[in-house]
């Protein structure tokens, strides 16, 4: 038979799948850069803890007020006396946390609108794409802000209201996907041996949109900070989630710039463009791997 | 065209609800506002009664459906309803007021970056495999995904803080009358450089991104060698060939993105307190001002959708081969 099902595992797949993503450049510096950033904010209790001697990174006149950047304090220290690295720190730890729930239940979402769109075909199909490309044409941003300004919210709150308006996206690209794997000859061969639509989807397809699984992963999670680092740079949302954003809307509307604490605005804003340059190399490279055509095109 | 209506008319309703349904009565805070702000004291059934007024006013009073109802007779005669941002003036004149800065300011950037991208994009993949082209590819990569809103942190900061050549905030000084004088269009151009110079500085990069991708694919196609084959000059290639070829889609784009101007830069205007749509809409959210939300939202739609149509109705003109498709 020209055709063999392979009964190899997932794991497998994942191994296969990182072999060949390794061989992109762009994709292992993405990746690296992106484990430097995620242990800073893993370990970011562990470094306050010892820098600041087991108090608050919030904690209010701490130190001596507007000391410019030092051995002791690599940032400096703000206004109010605290030490502006400790406090990127915990912001860059609640802006990953964000951005990895929404992310992860947008790419969800996602992943179910798109394969069961896509896979059922049919009226199921054109009522969930035009679902998903309804709310795509929605002014996200401003939604968003009406919503998070009136309404109180915690960390899963946010999470889902930012996954509400990111997962069309990754609905969209997994549907395009889908919608080419299934006419492949060893779906039809999967369908021909009385395989049952889920154990067809969870067994065969799953493991082809991996790539495109990831690709949406990593670009929602770009979406999803993006979008929570602007509402809280105008000052919405809980006070209780200190992310980057909320330092960035706090320091400007203290006049952090006019009064020259510089590192207080550039030290979050630098992390977030890092953020977001780590998971689109990440993307890029991904593209370029499993999209052999294009990298053929590019001689990249 | 109906199918575009009917989107616009869904999604729009759709706003209508949801914002009825966020918890907060605005006009109660505005009553408390104005109460405040002229400390004027009121017995608590007189406060009461002010309050009946107002919501009668703002039509507030009846049901959710009624005020629906209400909202799209008065949409039909182009009528927003009073806003609270202004009181008494309707929203339809405040956003009117705020939207020749939006579009005059994000419009040109808009164009200037697109222009700068499609140029640069594709004389990349003219030289691709270069050096050059290896290093700028990359770099746009990173830099097309920065948001304009940090962008526009990073300008403020280096450009009118550190050194300080350009204003900081505001769409022209303070102390000039809005008029048709040289010292005035030098006064908004210097203030409108450093939000334009930090939507330029992204997207350019992202058209950058997108012409190379397009243009690389035509560079290997056999019309060219057989250009190449003929004798034709590299440089009428370039520029008959390839050039006009990368262009279609990127007109596309370009139209997309001047429907969605609305909807991406909100932020650069309130970073530089710009007096433009998005600067009014944050201050609207603040008070939950209804009319000017809705108005504000019904416009950004307003204008995507228009963008798609137009892209629509247009593209057979400015490419040819659609015409025998269809």
């Amino acid at each position: 038979m020209k055709f063999k099902v392979e009964a190899s595992g997932l794991r497998d797949k994942l191994s296969s799948f990182l072999a060949t993503a390794k061989g992109s450049k762009r994709f292992v510096t993405g990746l690296m850069l992106l484990f430097v950033i995620a242990g800073l904010a893993v370990f970011e209790p562990v470094i306050n803890a010892v820098r600041l001697g087991g108090r608050k990174p919030v904690e209010i006149g701490l130190f001596e007020r507007g000391l410019p950047p030092s051995l002791e304090h690599p940032l400096g220290t703000d206004m109010l006396g605290r030490d502006v690295l400790a406090l990127v720190l915990v912001g860059l730890r609640y802006s990953l946390m964000v951005g990895m729930m929404a992310g992860g239940i947008a790419t969800i979402i996602g992943m179910v609108i798109g394969i069961s769109s896509s896979y059922l075909g049919g009226r199921i199909d054109v009522v969930l794409n035009s679902i998903t490309n309804g709310i795509l044409i929605l002014p996200t941003l401003p939604l968003l802000m009406a919503i998070v300004a009136y309404v109180r919210m915690d960390m899963l709150l946010v999470s889902l209201t930012l996954a509400v308006f990111t997962w069309p996206w990754s609905a969209r690209t997994i549907r395009a996907q889908v919608l080419s794997l299934k006419e492949r000859p060893y779906i039809m061969l999967a369908k021909v041996t009385n395989l049952s639509d889920l154990e067809i989807v969870f067994k065969e397809l799953l493991v082809g949109l991996i790539p495109y699984i990831v690709a949406s992963f990593s670009f929602s999670v770009i979406g999803t900070i993006m979008a929570e680092t602007a509402l809280r740079m105008i000052g919405l949302g809980p006070a209780e989630i200190p992310t980057l954003g909320f330092l960035l809307g706090w320091a400007m509307t203290y006049g952090a710039l006019a009064q020259g604490f510089y590192t207080l605005v550039l030290a979050p804003a630098v992390l977030l463009v890092l953020i977001f340059v780590a998971l689109n190399l990440v993307n890029t490279g991904l593209d370029e791997v499993f999209n052999p055509r294009l990298k053929k095109i590019t001689g990249l | 065209m109906v199918s575009y209506a009917i989107v616009l008319f869904i999604s729009f309703t759709v706003v209508f609800f949801s914002l009825r349904l966020i918890p907060g009565d605005p006009v109660m805070r505005f009553v408390d506002l104005m109460t405040r702000r002229y400390s004027y004291e009121m017995a608590p059934e007189i406060y009461k009664n002010v309050i009946e007024e107002y919501k009668k006013m703002f039509g507030l009073d009846k049901d959710i459906f009624t005020q629906y109802l209400c909202f799209l007779r008065e949409l039909a005669k182009l009528n927003l309803g009073p806003s609270f941002l202004n009181f008494p003036a309707p929203a339809q004149v405040l956003i009117l007021r705020a939207l020749p800065w939006s579009i005059g300011l994000l419009g040109i950037a808009t164009v200037i970056a697109w222009i700068i991208g499609v140029v640069a994009g594709t004389l990349l993949a003219w030289f691709r495999g270069s050096k050059l082209d290896h290093f700028l590819f990359t770099v746009a990569i990173c830099m097309s995904q920065v948001p304009y809103y940090l962008m526009a942190l990073f300008l403020v900061m280096l450009f009118a803080y550190i050194i300080p050549l350009f204003p900081p905030r505001g769409a022209y000084s303070p102390t000039l009358v809005p008029e048709l004088s040289i010292s005035f269009i030098w006064s908004v151009l210097r203030h409108g450089t450093l939000p334009a110079l930090s939507l330029i500085l992204i997207s350019a990069f992202g058209w950058m991104v997108s012409t190379r991708s397009v243009a690389i694919t035509i560079v290997g196609e056999d019309y060219l060698r057989f250009a190449t084959a003929k004798g034709l000059k590299k440089r009428r290639i370039h520029n008959r060939y390839v050039f006009r070829n990368a262009l279609l889609p990127q007109v596309t784009g370009l139209a997309m993105s001047l429907g969605f101007i609305m909807n991406g830069f909100y932020l650069v205007e309130w970073i530089f307190s710009y007096p433009g749509v998005g600067t009014l809409l944050s201050l609207a959210l603040g008070l939950l001002d209804y009319n000017t939300i809705q108005g504000v939202i019904l416009l950004s739609m307003f204008a995507v959708l228009t963008a798609n149509l137009l892209i629509d109705l247009l593209y057979p003109l400015i490419d040819p081969r659609c015409l025998y498709e269809v």
